[in-house]
């Protein structure tokens, strides 16, 4: 039962049976495709789309944020969180996972004070060592050493979650770069570290820099850099400019940077602010037809099929789908704070485009197309009109709503005879302040000064 | 006496002829001091002159007369002499000494308030203030005086006629903040908002150096008829630029349970708007502006019920009475049928169902009375922005400003050869 | 004082000129410093308030009428009972004011005739706010029994139901002439050049 299975128009009232394929854990490159689904929550399947330091990232923020009765859930994130750290050489964070268990996962999950100390004494020698050769680049000034020394000090800060550091031995090493090929190692260093340390300007700003050098950049680079420019976007609210970002990101991107990002989330990313800020030309033009997209699309079917839902007035089915995506999308680490935003921007939408083509609509037959209620649907357009986004107005006697459309002479006569009485009114206050100051006139001698 | 009759002669003698009233005028200022020194037996002299022909004496004696204390007895016996000088004296006269006019006629509204009885100063006053006039469009600073007059003896309609008048000519600053805020209280009164918006508007703008009382009450009555006529008002669009720096400044700052209201008023919440009037009342009632405070809260549930003609074509009158807080449906009926009356909303009443149907403005633009209206409209602003553009020439031929503007001038390019550098008149 | 001038408007019943000219009397008799208080008709002058429309004059006259006078001349509080009922919009109540009183000879013709003009313009009231009005309303409205009302807007084209006790109301199209006038074309070149200089 492929996802890619569009072959009928489902009624309105259907519900477009897929997304939640009986497949679950089975074949696992099949799941891996469904993982943004409305299935529950796979976490290692989860896991396994991400790498380095935002693998850990991702999983902390899942316990954290995966709701008090789903503890199996928390403590499956935690134990994974746990091994990943212990590959790594961050004692910080593994104290911090180490206090979150609190001891539920058994004595191996415990603090493990001896490997603390080694990693930490490694840590200083290593730092001396560095140090050392950094110093030595510097009074040889090898262009090319002293670039690799800071470098390697950007690494080594990173693996031990002293990212302010870390940035700023990757910044340094700007001045030392000779090709352009060192400055977007530089650009995609820092762009990683700001991402992780969510300072989302600084990404912007790097993106720029990178994009802006002389010689083309490779395809995944150029792709890396899109999305990292996404992600800056999304941040910050810009959804609209999120959702071209994402969009242009080329195929190629595959799994390269799943340091940072994992190609389904391209597509729910993209999808979801395109769906929520585009007209019906834009998202035609820039998602549906969007050969690249499609790639990614692939990955997450139930986003493709609430995209051609929303596009064909499927609302009914795509609010259905949405509502079902909402709990695992809650746990994306950056989406979590706007899915609210752009559920409501949906819906929205949805409701806005429904009555666009009508002069009346029943508001019964409505309500029924997006399984509300007729009071509960009354109220979100009058919202909706109050807010201008709807030219209309309810009939509540009769349940209907009806278009309407301002009479534009009798409004320009309005305006018209406004304008004059203000400029009547305004020149002829301007004539009397004239006169009072032309005759240097000033409100000393008046009783009672405050 | 006999200076006196020496006086009275002259008097008698030299008001015919604009000539002779020139030099009767120079000997009337200097005898002034004696004329004060005799005040208390001027009245036979005042029997003597007759206040048509020999107005400009009859002032200066008049004024000598009245010049000192007087008590409630006295009064009695100087209103109608004062009265009867205004309503006779001759204009082109009195206007030679518009001071002693001036004072005349203030004394005149002391004596009345004095007497407890201000309507007795609302005819004369009128008739002084149009006499002293230069033209319509003077301020003189008659006017404020007879528009409290009104408003204490609540002839308010009287008052109204002189405030019909355009003002572009002032004599003092003074005269023009009591002159707006009385006419905006007249006008208040008589529920023409705009014009006491407008009115309002002109103190709290005009220009002045330091904040005084007048401004600041006017502040608040401004704040609140905003509130009433056009439903809102904000602290950060409510001073144009042009607004003097200290009012800018400092006018919030002594006006704060207004601006607390206006806040309440604009989170369209019943409820909250009249709990904050509950527990200020006391500071209202003591700017005298509870009245005006209670109307506030009427206009709310007007508005409340305009904004429901934007959204819906009909409506219960069940849920009217639900989204705006109103007892019953028979109560949101009664209101709609008087913002029917009113003017303030377009709609119909079907009782049978119990829905009101909200329509269109019926107002084409097509009839004659609306070409008529807007004919009279471009023709006043036509007369405006001609006056604008002769009074900017005017300036621009202005000594004194030329004068200051001329010292900072530069030459702006080597052709403009009729600049010179320095403009020194 | 002189109230001949209000004794000919009133008998020649141009009721809407008697507020102005007791205005401006009440004015010059005061500033020539009679005591009138006792003497003026404040009866009629607030009922020639309250005929063309200006409840807020007739109001602020109210406050100005000293109280003894209040007290001698219960008909000066009758009449302002009236006012005081069109400024609160209780609009039968109008009706049971000028029929609670027995109005004195001066005033009777005028109050007839504002009382009959009070009805026309509810009745216009009712004709622009109301679609369907139920039968008991429209009488208590017109200040007539049900009979009277019926009988007055059938004549008018209103329709009546008798099963729902509602009147289906029959709005008339207003027709008001249009004229040009040749001089229109005048002011539109003088309006043009204006705008070119």
């Amino acid at each position: 039962m492929d996802a890619d299975d569009e072959s009928s128009n489902p009624m309105i009232d259907e519900i477009y049976a897929n997304g939640g394929s009986p497949e679950g854990v089975g074949g696992e490159k099949r799941s891996r495709r469904l993982i943004i689904s409305g299935d529950q929550f796979d976490i290692e399947a989860y896991a396994s789309l991400y790498s380095g330091r935002t693998k850990i990232a991702r999983l902390l923020f899942i316990a954290d944020h995966c709701g008090g009765d789903n503890s199996a859930m928390q403590l499956e994130a935690l134990r994974m969180a746990f091994d990943e750290i212990k590959k790594g050489e961050n004692t910080q964070l593994f104290r911090e996972v180490v206090n979150k268990i609190g001891g539920r996962l058994g004595p191996d999950y415990t603090m493990d004070v001896a490997w603390c100390e080694t990693v930490d004494r490694r840590a200083e020698q290593k730092k001396e060592k560095l140090d050392n050769e950094l110093n030595a680049y510097r009074t040889n000034l090898i262009k090319e050493s002293i670039r690799m020394g800071y470098n390697d000090f950007g690494d080594f800060y990173y693996a031990h979650g002293q990212l302010g550091e870390a940035f700023k031995s990757y910044v340094r090493t700007r001045d030392y770069c000779t090709t352009s090929k060192h400055i977007i190692h530089m650009c995609m260093s820092a762009i990683l570290v700001s991402i992780e340390m969510g300072q989302f300007t600084h990404v912007a700003s790097y993106v720029s820099k990178a994009e802006q050098t002389h010689e083309a950049l490779d395809q995944i680079t150029a792709a890396k850099l899109r999305c990292a420019a996404g992600l800056a976007n999304l941040v910050s609210k810009k959804y609209k400019l999120a959702a071209r970002k994402f969009l242009e990101t080329a195929p190629e991107l595959g799994s390269h940077y799943n340091e940072v990002i994992a190609p389904q989330d391209v597509a729910t990313y993209g999808g979801l602010c395109a769906l929520a800020t585009f007209d019906r030309t834009e998202l035609k033009a820039k998602v549906i037809d969007n050969i690249n997209f499609r790639n990614f699309l692939e990955l997450v079917p139930e986003v493709r099929e609430l995209i051609n839902d929303f596009y064909s007035s499927h609302y009914a089915s795509c609010l259905e789908y949405l509502a079902n995506l909402k709990a695992n999308l809650l746990l994306d680490i950056h989406l979590h704070d706007h899915v609210e935003t752009l559920y409501d921007q949906i819906r929205h939408k949805a409701l806005i485009q429904y009555t666009l083509p009508f002069v009346s609509v029943d508001l019964q037959m409505m309500a029924s197309a997006f399984k509300t209620t007729i009071t509960g649907l009354e109220k979100e357009l009058v919202a909706l009109i109050t807010d201008n986004q709807i030219q209309a107005r309810v009939d509540s006697h009769n349940k209907i709503l009806y278009a309407r459309h301002a009479d534009q002479r009798n409004a320009t006569f309005q305006r018209v005879l406004e304008t004059g009485r203000v400029f009547d009114r305004d020149v002829r206050s301007m004539l009397l302040r004239t006169n009072l100051i032309k005759y240097d006139y000033n409100a000393r001698s008046l009783s009672r000064k405050l | 006496m006999d200076p006196m009759e020496a006086l009275v002669a002259q008097i008698q003698g030299l008001s015919s002829t604009p000539g002779d009233i020139a030099r009767l005028h120079i000997i009337l200022k200097q005898a002034d001091d004696s004329l004060r020194a005799e005040s208390t037996r001027l009245s036979p002299v005042l029997g003597q002159l007759a206040p048509s022909e020999h107005s400009l004496g009859f002032l200066y004696v008049l004024d000598a007369f009245t010049s000192g204390q007087i008590s409630k007895q006295q009064a009695e016996t100087s209103v109608p002499i004062i009265t009867g000088f205004i309503n006779a004296c001759n204009a082109e006269q009195i206007r030679l000494a518009p001071e002693k006019f001036v004072l005349v006629c203030k004394r005149l509204k002391d004596q009345v308030m004095m007497l407890e009885a201000p309507i007795r100063g609302v005819g004369p006053l009128l008739t002084a203030a149009r006499k002293l006039q230069l033209s319509t469009e003077h301020l003189t600073p008659l006017h404020s005086d007879f528009l409290m007059l009104c408003v204490l003896a609540k002839c308010y309609k009287t008052g109204l006629s002189i405030l019909e008048d355009d003002i572009f000519e002032v004599d003092q600053p003074r005269d023009l903040f009591l002159y707006c805020y009385y006419g905006g209280m007249i006008c208040i009164g008589l529920k023409r908002f705009q014009k006491a918006l407008d009115l309002l508007h002109n103190v709290v703008t005009a220009p002045m150096s330091t904040l005084n009382a007048i401004a600041v009450e006017a502040y608040k009555k401004y704040i609140l008829v905003s509130l009433i006529h056009h439903g809102q008002w904000q602290l950060s669009t409510s001073l144009p630029k042009y607004a003097s720096s200290v009012a800018q400044r400092s006018l919030k700052n002594f006006c704060q349970p207004y601006i607390e209201l206006a806040n309440s008023y604009g989170t369209e919440k019943i409820a909250e708007l009249e709990a904050y009037v509950q527990t200020n009342t006391e500071k209202f009632e003591n700017d005298n502006n509870l009245g005006l405070v209670k109307q506030v809260v009427l206009s709310m549930y007007k508005r409340n019920i305009q904004r429901l003609t934007q959204t819906y074509l009909t409506l219960s009158l069940q849920d009217i009475a639900n989204t705006v807080q109103l007892n019953s449906p028979k109560e949101a009926e009664m209101h709609v049928l008087q913002m029917i009356q009113d003017g303030e909303i377009y709609a119909t009443i079907n009782q049978r169902d119990g829905m009101v149907r909200f329509l269109e403005d019926p107002e084409q633009y097509k009839t004659c009375e609306m070409i008529e209206n807007i004919d009279s409209s471009i023709q006043r602003i036509m007369a405006l922005s001609r006056k604008l553009s002769a009074m900017d020439e005017q300036i621009s031929c202005d000594q004194l400003y030329l004068s200051k503007v001329g010292r900072e001038r530069q030459r702006y390019d080597f052709d403009d050869f009729d600049v010179p550098t320095k403009f020194n008149i | 004082m002189d109230l001949s001038r209000v004794r000919e408007l009133l008998e020649s019943k141009s009721y809407d000129k008697v507020a102005d000219i007791c205005d401006n009397l009440m004015l010059q008799v005061a500033s020539d410093g009679i005591a009138y208080h006792d003497d003026w008709p404040y009866s009629i002058h607030l009922l020639a308030h309250i005929y063309v429309h200006d409840i807020n004059s007739a109001r602020f006259l109210w406050k100005s009428i000293p109280s003894s006078v209040k007290e001698s001349q219960p008909e000066v509080t009758a009449v302002w009972k009236i006012g005081q009922r069109l400024w609160l919009r209780d609009y039968a109540e109008v009706h049971e004011a000028i029929r609670g009183y027995e109005w004195s000879q001066d005033l009777q013709g005028l109050v007839a005739a504002f009382s009959e003009l009070y009805t026309k313009k509810m009745f216009q009231l009712l004709l622009s706010a109301y679609s369907t009005i139920s039968i008991q309303d429209t009488a208590s409205f017109l200040g007539m029994n049900e009979d009277d009302a019926t009988n007055y807007v059938l004549q008018h084209g209103w329709t009546v139901d008798p099963a729902s006790q509602m009147f289906t109301v029959k709005k008339q199209p207003i027709v008001t002439e249009q004229k040009l006038d040749p001089s229109k074309l005048q002011r539109l070149t003088e309006y043009v050049f204006h705008l070119e200089h």
